[in-house]
This record gives C-alpha cells, structure tokens and sequence, in this order.
C-alpha cells in the first residue's frame, strides 16, 4: 500500500527576482514501511518536496496525498490536525521550543492530539533516545547532538506512520550524526514507520530501501517510482 | 578611537529599526521633563516679570484685623511714590432669600496702582459710581450666575445694599488671597462705612501697596526694625505670589521627578532593546574577535553606537518636549491664573538633556557589558547571562550616583527627591522580584500535573516561565503607571467614603464668624432655641501670631508658629475640655496671662508645662505662660484651637465670636436665611460646601496625578509594545513548530492571549498590592483615617492591565499566525 502518492507535483515560489520554480513536475510512490532518501546537490528542491510531504507547504501544482488523503484538498488547520499522530519531522536545525524543557518538547504533540499520559509517554521516549537524565533541561543547556535527540524524540512520540526527516544529521559532527541515525532507524523499525529522509551523506542514503535522486526541480532519471 | 569610529559607523548603516522602541522611550521621557522644566521656567519668569503687576505694586505691608495706625500710614506714605488700601475679609453676599460666601475686596480710589481690571462693560469709575444712591460693586462672574445677578441688579453685603456694576473678568492684583474659598466682589472701602462688616474685632486684613523707587532691600529692614512689634508683614515684587511660586517649584519637582520614573520605566525598555541588539550582532562580534580585535576594541565599537543612540533619543526629546510646550503655551496662557513669559529656557532643557543621557546609558551599558564579558557561542546559545565586569560596575555606580546628585541638585529639595527616587526605586525592586516570581511560579505549574492535557495552558505558562520570557518587562514597563493608579484610586475611594460616611454625622452644619460681643448672648439664645438646632458652641477669638518661646525667636518650622493662628478665650473651662497634663485656670482669674496648649502640637514643638509665649495680637506683644496641655481633635471639623488665653490676659482687646451649629440638612437653608436677616454682619461658612471645595481641590489633585500616572503608562505602553515586537521572530518560529505538530491556529492564537492575560494579570495585581500599601499608609499613617480595600478601582487597575497586554500581545500575533512553517522552518534548500 502506497502511503505517499506524489503526481505531477510542481511548486513554485514568489523570489526577489520574480517566480522561481522550485519542483517541476514530481511523480513519487511511497510504500508502507520503507525507507527513502532524497539526495541531490543544494538547491535541487529535496526540502521543499519533503515539506510538500508534510503537508507545511502548497503545492501550486499536481497531487500530493498521504495516508489516502488528499493534502491540497485540506485548510491549514485541517493539515495541522492530519498531522496529529500520523506524522513526525525532524529538522536539520532541530527546532525544539526554547522556553520548554525536554520532557516538556516532548509531551506537546501528544498533549496537542489530546494524549491523557503525555508527560509518562514522553518520559519513555526520552529514556530511549538516551536523555532520560536531561528531562528539566531547556534547549540553550543541551549540546546540538541532544537536542537532535529530543527532536527525535519528539517526532516519534506519537507513534506517527510517516517519518521524515530534513538534513537530521546536518548540523552534527560525524560521532553525533552516526548516533543520532542509529537512533533513526531504530524508532523507525520501533514503531513500524515509514521513513523519508534527505541527507547529503551518500553512507546514510544508503542505509535506506530506496534511494531517489533530485536535480534541478525534478527526480533523476531512473529514479522516477 | 579612530578605528572603533570607522567599525561603529560601518555598523549603523543598517539603519535604526533595531532601537526604533529604545529612541521612543527616551524621546517621550525626556520631552516630558524638558517640558514640565519649560513649563515651570516659564511661570517662575512670568511671575518675576509681573511680580510688580500681581502684587499690586512695588512692595506691600499688611496688617492682621486692623488698618495702619497714624504713624504706620505716615511712614508708608513718606516710603512710597504712590500707596493704596486694600482692605480684604469675607462676607454673606445676599440677594433675596438666597446668599453666597465671597471673598470681599475692598479697595480706595487709587486701585489698582498697577495695570487694569478686566470689566464686561465700562469704566471702574461707572461701575463703582452710585445710581439712586446704591453705590456699586464689582463681582467675579460664578458668584454672580451662583446668585443670578445681571449688571445693575441689586444685593446685599452686611446692612449695606449694593448694586453690581459690571462683571470683573480679570483682576491685575491677584497674587492676593488668590486662593479662597470664595469667589471676589469688589467695593470701595468708603461704601462699608454702614455695612457693619468692618466693626471692632472682625476678621479682616489691611494691604497698603507702594509703588516706589527705593531700595526695597533696605526699606524692608526699616519697616521690620521700626514696627517689628506691630505684626507687620512685609512683600514685594521680587517674591509676590509666594504661595503661587511654592506651589509651582513644589509641583514643578514632583512632576519632573514623575518624567524621571517614567525615564526609568523607559530604561527597562532600553536595556531590552540593547540586549536584543547585542544578540543580534554576535556573529559580528566573534568575527571581530576572529580577526583579531581586542574585547576593549569591541567595547568601543559598540559603546559609541549606544551612546550615538541615546543621544539621537535625548535630542529628540527635548526638540519634542520645548517644541510642544512652545506649541500649547498660548492656549494654555489663557488658563493658568498667574502670567507666563514664553521663551526657550535653557537650565530645563538641560536638565532633561542631562536625565535623557545618564539614564539612557545607566540601563544601556549593563546588557552591554553583559554580552561583551559573554563569549559569542554562549550568547549564540542563549545562555545564561553573566553580571558584568568590575570596570563596569564601576562606572554604572558613577552614573547612578550622578544621577541621584543631579536630580537632588536641579530638584534643590533633597528630601522630596530622594524619597520620590526612594519609592520609586522600591516600586521597581518589588516589581522586579514579582517578575521573577511569576516567571518561577509559571515555570513550576508548566510542569505540574494540573496543566496535563491541557497544552495551551502549558506552552502559555512555559512562555511565561522560560527563557527569554517577556513576563518580567511586562510587569515592569506596566507595573509602575498601573501602581501609581491604584494608590490613587484606594486613596480617592477611600477619601470620600470617611467624607460621605462620617463627617456629617460628626461635622457641624455652619461656622458663624464675626457675631460681635453684644450680639453673641442672643445669637446663641436664638439657636438654642430653634428646634432643628441640635447643639451650638461658640468660642471667643481673635488672632495672633506666637513671636517668641521663653523670650527667643521661635526656630522650629511648625504650622502653629507660621503667621497669625486663631486664638480663643475663655475663663471657666469650656465643655468637653480634655485636659491631659497641667490644670485649668480657676474662673475669673487675672494677673499673670495664661494659655492652654493643644498637648500634640506643643510636643511637636518642644514645648512644657511653665514655658512663657509671646504673643502678638494686634500689633501688640503678651506674654503668657503655659498651664495646661489638651488634647484637641481637628478631625471633625468642630470648634479646636491650638492655644486658648484666659479671658482677663485680653481684656480691652477687640474680639468676636465664632460658632458652630449642628441642624438637621431640611433645617439648613431657614436657619441661614434668618441669621442674614437678624443679622446682616455675621458670616455663614458652610461646611458642606467648604468640604465640596474640599473635594473638588483634592480632586483635581488626584486628577494631576493620575495624569502624571498617565505619562508613566504612556511610557510603559511604548516598552511594552517593544517587548512584544521584538518576540515576534521567536513565536513566529514556535507558531510554526506548533503547527508541525499539530496545533491548529485557534489553538495557538489561545495560547499566545493566555500568555499575555498572565502576565497583565500579574501586572495588575502587583499594582493592586501597591495600591492597597500606598493607601494603607496614607490612610492610617498619615490621616489617621480607617482604610478599607477597595474592590471596584482594584478590579479596574487589573483588568485595565489585562486588556492593555492583551490587545499588545494579539497586535502582534497575526505574523506567527499566518506565518507558513515550511518558509519559517526551512534551513537548507535541499
């Protein structure tokens, strides 16, 4: 069963300079439980199309549906609640709320999707990336391989079926990069999930089922799916 | 220098937007002080110019409830170019069955000496001519629409019938008695002569005004070394409305001293937009540390540009405030009763100039030095904030230190400034401990149990608890105005309610002064006997001024020794007399002059049982001795005196009697038309109406300050608004995370106004407690008054700050709002 149906997908945003077309024409199948890297050099729309995934931006045209449900079709609130448990990102620069704790980072989405033991839930999922000790901490006290970790955390808290990940490794050195995936890819096999991921790293794509490479605005050839 | 110079100039070419907040709370601060300074410049020299004008001539002597004897008036005479009797006192103008109070000015023929009396129609000389042989009078328009009198109409003041000549717009000479109770007519001194208002013993004041050439230095010292005796009061035009220029330097420092505390709220806003300044240029400052640059490089760098700022801030304000000022003055002219010179004065503006700069720089430098003593990744971090180095310590104690010894300095009231600076300082340090507080207490519910499940709450209370959080310059740019508001309103409420509650179950109905010796048995006979009369006590007084203790010039500064103060008589003990040390004289005692002495006053002043006053009643010095303290209660507006002389010390001396009378409200207006009538030279004082005056002069008082409390809110508003604006980028990101996960934009929106209701909450209540503390004190520690909280201003000053934080907080949450989170959080386009 396909999870991810991309059709003829095309975005394009507003630049200084004018329009600049961003995704030309994108046709992708994702199935339940596999794992994807997107690759491609800077500025070939990996981002962008992982963010179309996501349902955080528009496509201006195409089809992009997930879990069976068409994401044009819906408002941004009815994204936002979509999203709820059934998805989890993860950012290159982690993105965790400044003014809360880990454990706190953790619990939102669970809180959010009306989670009755949300602080138990997000106890674990911290112990389980391996910061059981650093719950009452706030981002500002925490190196960026920790943070990664409670972003981690928090994106698989809600047992979400798609995963997807931009650059998670990004902003790490390589020890901290190899863990943060170990840790990946081991919420992913947890909880069954299917994983999108775009890296830069040739040895984390591989680690993947499939591996589709972008340039220009569109896949590659021999990558079209 | 020169290289700092060329790195701080290349960094303010991207423009002011960063202290956009910063130059707006020093410009309003300052523009606030330079103009309250102008202001007051401009009347003190109003005043000095038109002293000569207000006064009604060069120099004046003036005699308490007697005229100049012979040999007074040949030696003012022989000092002066020209002189004029003003004679002043107050009196029943009756017209029909109705009557008002007025202050009555009685004046000759050469008034004024100096500059015009403003009429409706004609000429002085037609207004005061005779028609039918009613001569005229001159009256102050309220009293005259008060009694419903047109020009010509005719009415009564004493036995004498008088017919009003011409309304009196504007009067030359009214640095005299210009705050009474009671609105002005004015007559000639000649057309009393069968009033009986003027008899032996009535309470009246006698001006003669000089216009002279001499030296006014030395025609002082001759008057006050010839008549020293005589109870001569000297003024001239160098201090002519000496109440008016009190009042003003008093009004003037407090006000300026309210611009400094909204300085000083604005300072929080300053050190905000420094700090966020600072962290916004960490990148510069470790690439400047990469190539090479020395930390006291870096300081300079950035200390120009601060200073740069707040001077661009401070000259701005006093471009504003002179500027403002120059643009109202006229209008206001017309409104203020006392004359004002327009011009630019230069010793305000520099002392606005001077707050602007030393406070800008005292709350400017400590984010500074903070950031500069902060490596750049730990800044980049947000983490925690160091204290700044020694070095700066060191000079932000010199800018405090020169801060509170300026403002001592240009205040020249050390007390007044150090205890405004004092509560003011108070006031920020309890606010500051409540903004930790409150971030402390948020943070510990954020993580408890009662907001489970409910993640508005929770990412409200975080915002409120965590770093970064606005909840301390919230509370603080608000706190301030909203405290000063509350104070006031606990003092009003409370102030009216003993007014509206107590005093007319305790405070007579009417104070009758003037009843002459002879007429005093059947006045009071006459009041015993009306049945709507529940009680009437009458004293015998006259006045006089106590001008030696134990044979020495009195040295203490005390109300009782400050000019002629009522003074009674009596032989036996009046009833309920409550003697707490000493003993009553017995009855028809002569001989040695005793006094009785109210017992808190002479404890104030250091006085005991057997010390000898002197006292000058009359242009004529007694001496008495001390027998008796008591204990005199003024609260309830009854008859008390401070000192009361056996009858026998002054006999022969011209004095009258005043009386109390308590009746019933229905009773009121009878009672005071048949007294008029009965007796047209005694004067009916209500007190009812002498309390509305009363209220109406602390209203306007509480009015000013709440004004004054206005600018400081004013103030506070702007750093608020500033608080906010600059958390927008960080709620911009956290609405988009928010969305990420789930959150859709009412939620988020509920959350982002539960924060701001929190922290204007929070506000609010501080104020409340402020409030109730300054009322409290006010109410028991000086009017020893009951203090009750009071709800309804309590719940304003609290919602008040609820929905100012509200409204700024959701000004500001469309951005995060509509933000699109892939935009917000894309970092690398992949």
């Amino acid at each position: 069963m396909d999870v991810l149906e991309l059709d003829g997908v095309r975005l394009t945003l507003d630049g200084n300079a004018g329009p600049v077309e961003i995704l030309r024409g994108i046709d992708l199948r994702v199935k339940e439980g596999e794992s994807l890297a997107l690759i491609g050099p800077s500025g070939s729309g990996k981002s962008s199309l992982l963010m179309l995934m996501a349902g955080l931006e528009k496509a201006t045209g195409g089809r992009v549906a997930a879990l069976g449900q068409d994401l044009g079709a819906m408002n941004e609130d009815a994204l936002a609640r979509f999203r709820r448990g059934r998805m989890g990102v993860v950012f290159q620069s982690f993105h965790l709320i400044p003014t809360m704790t880990a454990l706190e980072n953790v619990a939102v989405p669970l809180e959010i999707a009306g989670v009755t033991d949300a602080a138990r839930l997000a106890a674990e999922e911290l112990d389980a990336v391996g910061l059981g000790a650093r719950k009452g901490h706030y981002p500002s006290q925490m190196s960026g391989g920790e943070q990664q970790r409670v972003a981690l955390a928090r994106a698989s808290a809600g047992r979400p079926k798609l995963l997807l990940a931009d650059e998670p490794t990004g902003n790490l050195d390589q020890a901290n990069g190899a863990s943060i995936m170990d840790l990946l890819f081991g919420l992913r096999d947890r909880h069954g999930a299917t994983l999108i991921m775009v890296t830069h790293a040739p040895e984390l794509a591989e680690r993947c089922d499939r591996v589709v490479r972008m340039a220009d605005g569109r896949l590659a050839p021999g990558d079209l799916a | 220098m020169r290289l700092a110079l060329t790195l701080a100039a290349r960094e303010m070419r991207g423009g002011l937007s960063g202290f956009r907040v910063l130059i707006l709370c020093l410009t309003l601060g300052v523009a606030a002080i330079a103009a309250v300074g102008s202001l007051r410049a401009a009347i003190e020299a109003g005043l000095s110019d038109q002293g000569a004008v207000i006064l009604g001539g060069d120099a004046e002597v003036s005699f308490t409830y007697r005229r100049a004897e012979r040999e007074e008036l040949d030696w003012i005479t022989s000092k002066a170019d020209k002189v004029s009797e003003v004679l002043t006192f107050r009196s029943l103008a009756v017209v029909g069955q109705d009557q008002a109070l007025t202050q009555v000015k009685a004046v000759d023929q050469a008034w004024p000496l100096l500059g015009t009396v403003g009429l409706d129609q004609g000429t002085l000389e037609q207004a005061f001519a005779p028609v039918d042989g009613i001569p005229g009078a001159l009256m102050e328009k309220l009293l005259a629409d008060r009694l419903g009198l047109s020009v010509g109409d005719r009415f009564k003041m004493g036995a004498q019938e008088f017919r009003l000549g011409a309304l009196m717009l504007s009067e030359p000479d009214s640095a005299m008695a210009g705050v009474g109770l009671a609105p002005k007519t004015v007559v000639r001194s000649s057309d009393l002569g069968q009033s009986g208002l003027l008899a032996p013993g009535s309470m009246y004041e006698s001006h003669y005004r000089m216009v002279t050439g001499r030296d006014l230095d030395a025609t002082r010292a001759e008057a006050e070394t010839r008549f020293a005796a005589k109870g001569l009061d000297w003024t001239d035009r160098r201090n002519a409305a000496r109440g008016v220029e009190r009042f003003v330097e008093r009004l003037g420092s407090f006000l300026v001293l309210v611009g400094l505390a909204g300085l000083a709220v604005g300072g929080v806003g300053v050190a905000s937009a420094v700090r966020a300044w600072m962290e916004r240029r960490v990148a510069t400052i470790a690439t400047l540390k990469v190539l090479g640059a020395e930390s006291g490089l870096v300081a300079r760098v950035y200390l120009i540009q601060i200073l740069g700022i707040v001077a661009l801030g401070t000259l701005l304000g006093l471009i504003l405030g002179a500027g403002a000022l120059r643009v109202v003055l006229p209008f206001l002219t017309a409104q203020l009763p006392f004359p004002v010179t327009i011009g630019l004065y230069p010793r305000p503006l520099l002392e606005a100039g001077f707050y602007g700069l030393v406070t800008g720089m005292l709350f400017a430098l400590w984010p500074l030095a903070q950031a500069l003593r902060q490596g750049a990744a730990a800044l980049y971090r947000g983490a925690g904030r160091l204290w700044p180095g020694a070095g700066w310590l060191a000079v932000q104690t010199v800018l405090l230190v020169a801060l509170v010894g300026g403002a001592v300095w240009f205040s020249g009231n050390w007390m007044l400034t150090l205890g405004t600076l004092g509560g003011v300082a108070a006031v920020l340090a309890v606010l500051w401990a409540s903004g930790w507080a409150l971030a402390r207490l948020a943070r510990r519910l954020a993580r408890s149990r009662m907001v489970n499940g409910r993640p508005g709450l929770r990412l409200a209370l975080a915002a409120v608890g965590g770093p970064r959080s606005e909840a301390m310059s919230v509370v603080l740019s608000l706190g301030l105005g909203l405290s000063v508001l509350a104070v006031v309103g606990q003092i009003d409420e409370n102030f009216r309610l003993a007014i509206a509650r107590d005093l007319p179950t305790r405070a007579p109905s009417f104070f009758f002064i003037d009843i002459q010796p002879d007429q005093t048995e059947a006045f009071i006979a006459k009041m015993t006997g009306n049945p709507a009369v529940t009680k009437v006590e009458s004293a015998a007084m006259l006045r006089g001024a106590v001008v030696a203790i134990n044979g020495a010039k009195p040295t203490q500064d005390h109300w009782v020794l400050r000019g002629d103060r009522g003074i009674s008589l009596a032989d036996a003990m009046p009833e309920g007399t409550d003697i707490a040390e000493g003993a009553w004289w017995p009855e028809g005692l002569t001989g040695a002059a005793q006094v009785s002495f109210g017992a808190e006053e002479a404890r104030e002043i250091g006085l005991k049982l057997g010390d000898r006053l002197t006292l000058n009643i009359l242009g004529r010095d007694i001496e008495v001795t001390v027998t008796s303290l008591r204990n005199v209660d003024f609260s309830n507006a009854g008859m008390g005196f401070v000192m009361v002389v056996n009858k026998a010390a002054l006999a022969g001396a011209p004095y009258t009697s005043i009386a109390t009378v308590y009746a019933g409200a229905e009773a009121e207006a009878a009672l005071l038309r048949d007294t008029a009538r009965t007796w047209p030279n005694i004067t009916a004082i209500s007190v009812k109406e002498a309390i509305a005056k009363v209220v109406e002069a602390l209203t306007a008082v509480a009015t000013a300050t709440v004004a004054a409390a206005g600018a400081v809110l004013i103030v506070g508003l702007v750093v608020l608004i500033g608080a906010v604006a600059s958390g927008v980028p960080a709620r911009v990101r956290e609405a988009s995370i928010l969305k990420v996960l789930g959150a859709t934009r009412g939620a988020i929106l509920a959350s982002f106004a539960l924060r701001a209701a929190i922290m204007g909450l929070a506000a609010g209540l501080v104020a409340v407690g402020a409030g109730a503390a300054g009322g409290w004190a006010v109410m028991r520690l000086v009017m020893d008054l009951p203090f009750v909280f009071e709800p309804v201003s309590a719940v304003l000053v609290v919602s008040g700050g609820v929905v100012v934080t509200l409204l700024a907080g959701l000004a500001f949450a469309a951005v995060p709002i509509s933000a699109r989170p892939a935009g917000v959080l894309r970092t690398v386009e992949g």
